[in-house]
């Protein structure tokens, strides 16, 4: 009878395993074999070309740009993110008249689709757009072309967009430590006198670390995958400035049809990634633990 | 224990069960891009007409988007699983016909040659793996209004290279609203057809004649690029989508299109003052000013029914078909030449001057490493549009890579 009880519990849970391993597990593991061979997609005689990809990408100028630029995205968005979510979930967890309509309005840009917001801003960017008109009005001397065709600011308008996209969502995340945080810490820390700002120091703040955590480990495994807003707006131009990791992976995969070198890149992506993260980890949870 | 065995069994009935037909009928398989519901029945009647010719053929129709139908054609002939009958884009086809995975059609086509025009993208050493159905070439678009505003008649259009750089500079200057000549950005893969119509007008070639190695740098290149450059500050560089958008809005004097901008202006702004013209040449030598493109069709060399399915290919592609499907699809470019003879036809409003610019279109070579020269040869122009280096520099430079990819 016990037996009976396995077989219809792997039974159930067979749609989820058996697509997880073929769609998800497979592939990866996959991946891993193809970034050592030379396979293209449509050539059918495939050799063991052991690390060559792995050394080529190295010498490859290309793909060693697309990683300085996700580094510059990486870097460049997630303290501004962090910082603007955590500012408005404090801003919002305040009692005040219209929060709901500020918190869902804070949220929109999150649950809206990525290429329309990319399409949006690609137009204010724009020569003549209004952003582009706003620049200009307040004497910022825009590039004459729009945001997007200078290789200056091509790629730190993306980022600015994202930034606005995203702080929504992790405010949202933020919200929702700050309601965990129980009211009694502020009572004792008020009757002991404390200021706002040293209860914000010494109690908002490392009651929200794990919060914080998982926002930061969560967005930059997310900022390193930065791919639709490129793919929509610049192409990974102009002069390749806005050449990212994950496009090089589609441009070398899906365009120059070079499966092997495109598995490599994103191994090594991968690998990146999983390196941050474990920084990441260790470096904010030792922190909070002291 | 009963009810799951059962329930497998049921399980394992609905799946077998899909793929069975329960008749004799040898199946042909097309895929195809066009799914749009205003060109879709043609494609049905195309090819109900065909099963009625061949009884006991039925052909299984794929529907394949823009997005998608290219990685999904890819997969299906890596995995020998492709279609009799493939729709495929100019561009695409080297990579295919390469690797072995398209029917040599060199014999059966012989007899077709001088009635239809473009072969060579279907060319692999010298041999034929394509059949060019509908194509399609970009000429000048002229704002009428802009024209007259700046001195000039408003069925004026500029033969030569000088001409165009006067009448831009003219209209650049009517006033900060206005721009001559709209030219692309850095768009990847877009910018590259924008800018060697140039190149191969003033004569120029980007392998040598062997197609062993690069000639980037010839003085015919360079100065073609100079030129380019000089055009795109007579105006607005912007991706194409908005460079249409900005003639629409009546701001841009000349941009170079295709025929979907005939068809948003009908549909759009149908009262728009507009003129169409061939793009203009360096000077009275030049033959090509035009970069072409298409749509052509080819046979899997693993399918079970090769001569059948080159019956297709020949069905689809037969002067009244294709006539059939430019009329309705408003494309002013078959591959038929007798299609492309028919007074009905010829008459619509500007469709004899895409018809004329087609014979003065050229495509990059057909090479299976196209896509990796492409890439260097927009590098060169992206960094001589922003100033990193000069013309002939970028150029220059260009070589060693192509090169380098050409010897591998």
């Amino acid at each position: 009878m016990k037996q009976n009880g396995y077989a219809k519990g792997w039974m159930l849970f067979s749609p989820w395993i058996i697509t997880f391993l073929v769609f998800w597990f497979f592939p990866l593991v996959y991946s891993l074999v193809i970034s050592l061979t030379d396979y293209r997609l449509l050539d059918p005689s495939v050799d063991w070309i052991g690390f060559a990809n792995y050394s080529k990408l190295f010498s490859d100028a290309d793909f060693i740009s697309s990683l300085k630029n996700s580094f510059i995205f990486v870097i460049g968005t997630i303290p501004f993110t962090t910082a603007i979510a955590l500012a408005l979930a404090l801003l919002l967890n305040e009692k005040f008249k219209g929060r709901t309509f500020f918190r869902a309005a804070y949220f929109m840009p999150s649950i809206t689709s990525m290429v329309v917001i990319a399409l949006i801003f690609s137009n204010l960017y724009a020569r003549g757009g209004y952003l582009h008109l706003l620049a200009d009005m307040i004497g910022l001397a825009p590039p004459a072309n729009g945001f997007l065709l200078s290789e200056n600011s091509a790629l730190a308008s993306i980022m600015a967009m994202d930034i606005w996209m995203a702080s929504g969502y992790y405010m949202l995340l933020f919200l929702g430590g700050l309601q965990t945080i129980p009211t009694e810490l502020y009572e004792a820390a008020t009757i002991s006198g404390a200021s706002k700002w040293h209860q914000f120091r010494y109690i908002t703040l490392p009651m929200l670390k794990p919060v914080t955590l998982f926002i930061i480990v969560i967005n930059s495994i997310k900022s390193f995958q930065v791919f639709i807003e490129i793919f929509v707006m610049t192409k990974g131009g102009p002069l390749n400035s806005t050449f990212t990791g994950v496009y090089f992976v589609y441009e070398n995969g899906l365009r120059k049809f070079d499966f092997g070198y495109a598995s490599a890149a994103a191994y090594v992506l991968f690998a990146i990634i999983a390196i941050a993260s474990v920084i990441q980890f260790k470096f904010l949870k030792t922190e909070w633990k002291a | 224990m009963k009810r799951y065995l059962l329930f497998i069994v049921l399980i394992a009935l609905a799946i077998t069960s899909c793929g069975t037909s329960n008749d004799n009928k040898i199946t042909i398989t097309w895929w195809h891009f066009w799914t749009d519901t205003s060109i879709k029945p043609i494609i049905e009647e195309i090819t109900a007409d065909f099963e009625k010719k061949h009884p006991g053929v039925k052909v299984e129709l794929v529907d394949l988007t823009w997005a998608d139908g290219h990685d999904k054609i890819a997969i299906s002939f890596s995995s020998g699983a492709g279609p009799d009958v493939v729709e495929l884009g100019s561009d695409w086809i080297p990579e295919f016909s390469s690797t072995g995975h398209l029917l040599d059609i060199s014999d059966k086509t012989e007899s077709y040659r001088d009635g239809f025009l473009i072969w060579e993208p279907g060319l692999y050493e010298n041999r034929h793996y394509a059949f060019p159905w509908i194509l399609g070439t970009r000429v000048l678009f002229i704002n009428q209004n802009l024209l007259m505003r700046a001195k000039y008649a408003p069925d004026y259009f500029p033969g030569y290279w000088n001409d165009l750089l006067t009448a831009c500079e003219r209209i650049n200057s009517l006033g900060e609203e206005f721009y001559g000549f709209g030219s692309n950005s850095a768009e990847r893969h877009r910018l590259y057809k924008k800018f060697l119509p140039f190149l191969w007008s003033n004569g120029g070639t980007i392998l040598s004649n062997d197609g062993k190695s690069c000639v980037l740098d010839n003085p015919e290149n360079v100065a073609a690029l100079e030129y380019y450059l000089k055009l795109c500050k007579t105006g607005l560089t912007d991706t194409q989508r908005r460079l249409e958008d900005a003639f629409l809005d009546g701001k841009i004097g000349f941009v170079i299109s295709g025929d979907w901008l005939l068809k948003r202006i009908a549909r759009e702004k149908p009262d728009f003052a507009f003129n169409t013209a061939l793009i203009p040449t360096p000077d009275t030598n030049s033959v090509i000013s035009s970069f072409a493109g298409g749509e052509y069709l080819c046979v899997n060399s693993k399918s079970a029914h090769p001569d059948l399915a080159f019956e297709l290919v020949k069905h689809i592609c037969s002067p009244e078909n294709q006539l059939k499907f430019c009329q309705q699809n408003k494309t002013p470019t078959p591959s038929s030449v007798t299609a492309s003879t028919n007074d009905d036809f010829i008459s619509q409003p500007h469709f004899m001057t895409f018809i004329n610019q087609l014979k003065q279109s050229k495509m990059p070579p057909a090479h299976p490493k196209w896509v990796y020269i492409e890439a260097e040869l927009e590098r060169a122009i992206e960094e001589a549009l922003y100033e990193v280096k000069t013309p002939a520099d970028a150029l220059k430079d260009a070589i060693t890579k192509i090169d380098e990819i050409l010897s591998q």
